[in-house]
């Protein structure tokens, strides 16, 4: 059984990216983000909900759900009774579906409303769900996931996987039987999840259920703020930003030498970074609310940092997806191959990281704009935008400089 | 750019409302892919051909780690770990190598143990008090965790570049 530090599973970790490559994405993220600010458009272009063309496309949900069923059981089955060396069951678990969740959702768009096994349940809700939920329980089921993933004593441990899995299945049934399936859009952590990095896809989904081919910005501005999104996209990149640390030789002394306990430790230091993250957008937003003159921004900004989330989500899982990714296809098929450990470079890895990274800023840059010039006066709409550019600029360095020296 | 925007003034059927947004964007987006190639290319021709991306945690340069410089004992890189009481001394810190040099890592443990090298897969038993070699040739590249199995503790991490 293999317990290394981060990521739940896998055996390697990367290589800090050279200096160079971290002063190139810095450079990049400052030099994009003050051409924004002056040479973009000054009339909001993005038009969320309504753009894209019409795709007629009706995906066959309920096999795709069985399917989907029959594997989590398999999974389940494999947790409870299988093998101690060399059990598929958390690979399936941290890379197919977590990790895999990211590049499938990237492509096709919110592909787990379309294979969530809740969904077979049926849809009869005894109650309106309360508008003020939101997002919160999606928040918490993330954290309570990264959590497992990255400070759990053992995250590979059948026991542990276990105690997560019946902890989700609870939770959504009980959910789905009071608020029908509108509970599944926010309550379910891996359909929110996937929902908001689906939004990225140019294969999208209206909130009519049109599937529309559409502009990624496009997709992006027709996120809905509701109360804990912010939370949501803090807990993804906060939870990435501590994977980023948690292997740093000082962090891994800590965690084994300190007074606190390991587990304690890395608790602390899991939910200190996600407050650190929500503190700077917290404080980012009032002070461009402030400039602005526009009370209530945070909420309506939280989409900007779905790409810079998934650019950190991309630098710190590309390998370990390319690597682990063949040893689940083995493991899971029981093939008689042996996986390729230098299947990607070093510099690969690292040009892929900081591109994932300055990207996601650019992304965020961009949606951060449109949706200043839509709602900031227009005498104030670029010195209002100036506090979320540091902010984005300060979680871009953040992600360079975890990749350089951690 | 200008005379993109000239031929849109001129043509008094575009509808200019609804399909200019989009096509600005989507110029935005093409240049700054561009731009995002051109950053990826510099990058990668300047840290191809020279030092300059090996200043950074050199071996011997970083403090407290249990590093070795390479080339010092016969190309291999060596580190020396104590495991007393539950505590790794000297604290986990890295080991450096590069692809192709040996490795040889050993550990005193003062209760019976398994070393295990991540990646790798090398193991090896501790008995209480006798130091024990592992040695291999580092022919992967990445960061490995050299770890006691039943203790579960972190003894360094090989770093093979």
């Amino acid at each position: 059984m293999t317990e290394a530090l981060a990521h739940g599973v896998g055996e390697r970790s990367d290589l800090p990216i050279p200096l160079f490559y971290a002063y190139a994405g810095a450079f990049a993220a400052l030099v994009v983000s003050f051409l924004a600010l002056g040479l973009l458009w000054a009339d909001s272009r993005f038009r969320g909900d309504r753009a894209g063309r019409v795709v007629p496309l009706r995906l066959p949900g309920r096999p795709a759900r069985i399917v989907t069923l029959l594997l989590a059981l398999h999974t389940t089955g494999l947790l409870l009774l299988g093998p101690v060396e060399d059990n598929a069951a958390p690979h399936l678990v941290y890379v197919l579906f977590w990790v895999g969740l990211v590049p499938a959702s990237l492509l096709f768009g919110p592909v787990w409303r379309s294979l969530s096994p809740f969904r077979l349940l049926p849809d009869r809700p005894r109650r309106a769900l309360p508008a003020r939920l939101g997002y919160w329980p999606a928040a918490g089921g993330l954290l309570a996931f990264t959590w497992t993933e990255l400070v759990a004593p053992e995250p590979a441990a059948p026991p542990t996987l276990l105690v997560f899995g019946a902890g989700y299945a609870a939770v959504q049934l009980a959910g789905t039987r009071v608020y029908g399936h509108a509970w599944l859009e926010r309550g379910d952590p891996f359909e929110a999840y996937s929902t908001l990095v689906g939004q990225l896809s140019p294969l999208g989904r209206r909130a009519d259920g049109t599937r529309v081919l559409r502009n990624p910005f496009d997709g992006l501005d027709a996120v809905e703020p509701a109360p804990g999104l912010v939370a949501t996209v803090c807990v993804l990149l906060g939870s990435t930003g501590y994977d980023g640390f948690s292997t740093a030789p000082a962090w891994v002394d800590a965690l084994q030498s300190g007074p606190l306990g390991r587990t304690a430790l890395g608790t602390l230091g899991l939910l200190a970074t996600v407050a650190v993250v929500a503190l700077l957008y917290g404080g980012c937003l009032g002070l461009a609310g402030l400039i602005g003159g526009t009370r209530g921004l945070a909420p309506r900004f939280a989409h900007t940092l779905v790409p810079i989330a998934l650019g950190y989500l991309v630098a710190h899982y590309f390998s370990l997806f390319v690597i682990e990714g063949q040893r689940t296809l083995v493991l899971a098929l029981r093939l008689d191959l042996v996986v390729d450990q230098n299947a990607v470079a070093p510099e690969t890895i690292a040009i892929v990281q900081v591109l994932a990274i300055v990207a996601g800023h650019v992304a965020g840059v961009v949606a951060a704009h449109d949706r200043s010039v839509r709602l900031l006066p227009e005498a104030r709409a670029v010195a209002g935008q100036i506090p979320l550019f540091v902010l984005m600029l300060a979680y871009t360095l953040g992600g360079l400089t975890l990749l350089f020296a951690a | 750019m200008s005379g993109g925007a000239r031929a849109e003034e001129a043509s008094p059927h575009r509808r200019a409302r609804t399909a200019r947004p989009s096509w600005l964007a989507g110029m935005v987006w093409r240049a700054g892919m561009v731009w995002l190639a051109g950053v990826a290319w510099l990058a990668g021709t300047v840290a191809g051909c020279g030092p300059l991306s090996e200043t950074h945690r050199e071996p011997g340069n970083s403090h407290e780690v249990a590093t070795a410089p390479p080339g010092s004992t016969g190309g291999e890189a060596r580190a020396e770990i104590t495991v007393r009481a539950g505590r790794v001394s000297p604290p986990p810190g890295w080991v450096e190598a590069r692809r192709g040099q040996r490795i040889a890592i050993t550990v005193t443990s003062d209760v019976p143990d398994e070393l295990h090298v991540h990646g790798y897969d090398r193991t090896a038993e501790l008995r209480p008090g006798e130091p024990v070699t592992v040695r291999f040739r580092a022919d992967l590249t990445g960061v490995f965790e050299v770890e006691t199995h039943r203790s579960g503790l972190v003894l360094t991490q090989l770093a093979v570049r």
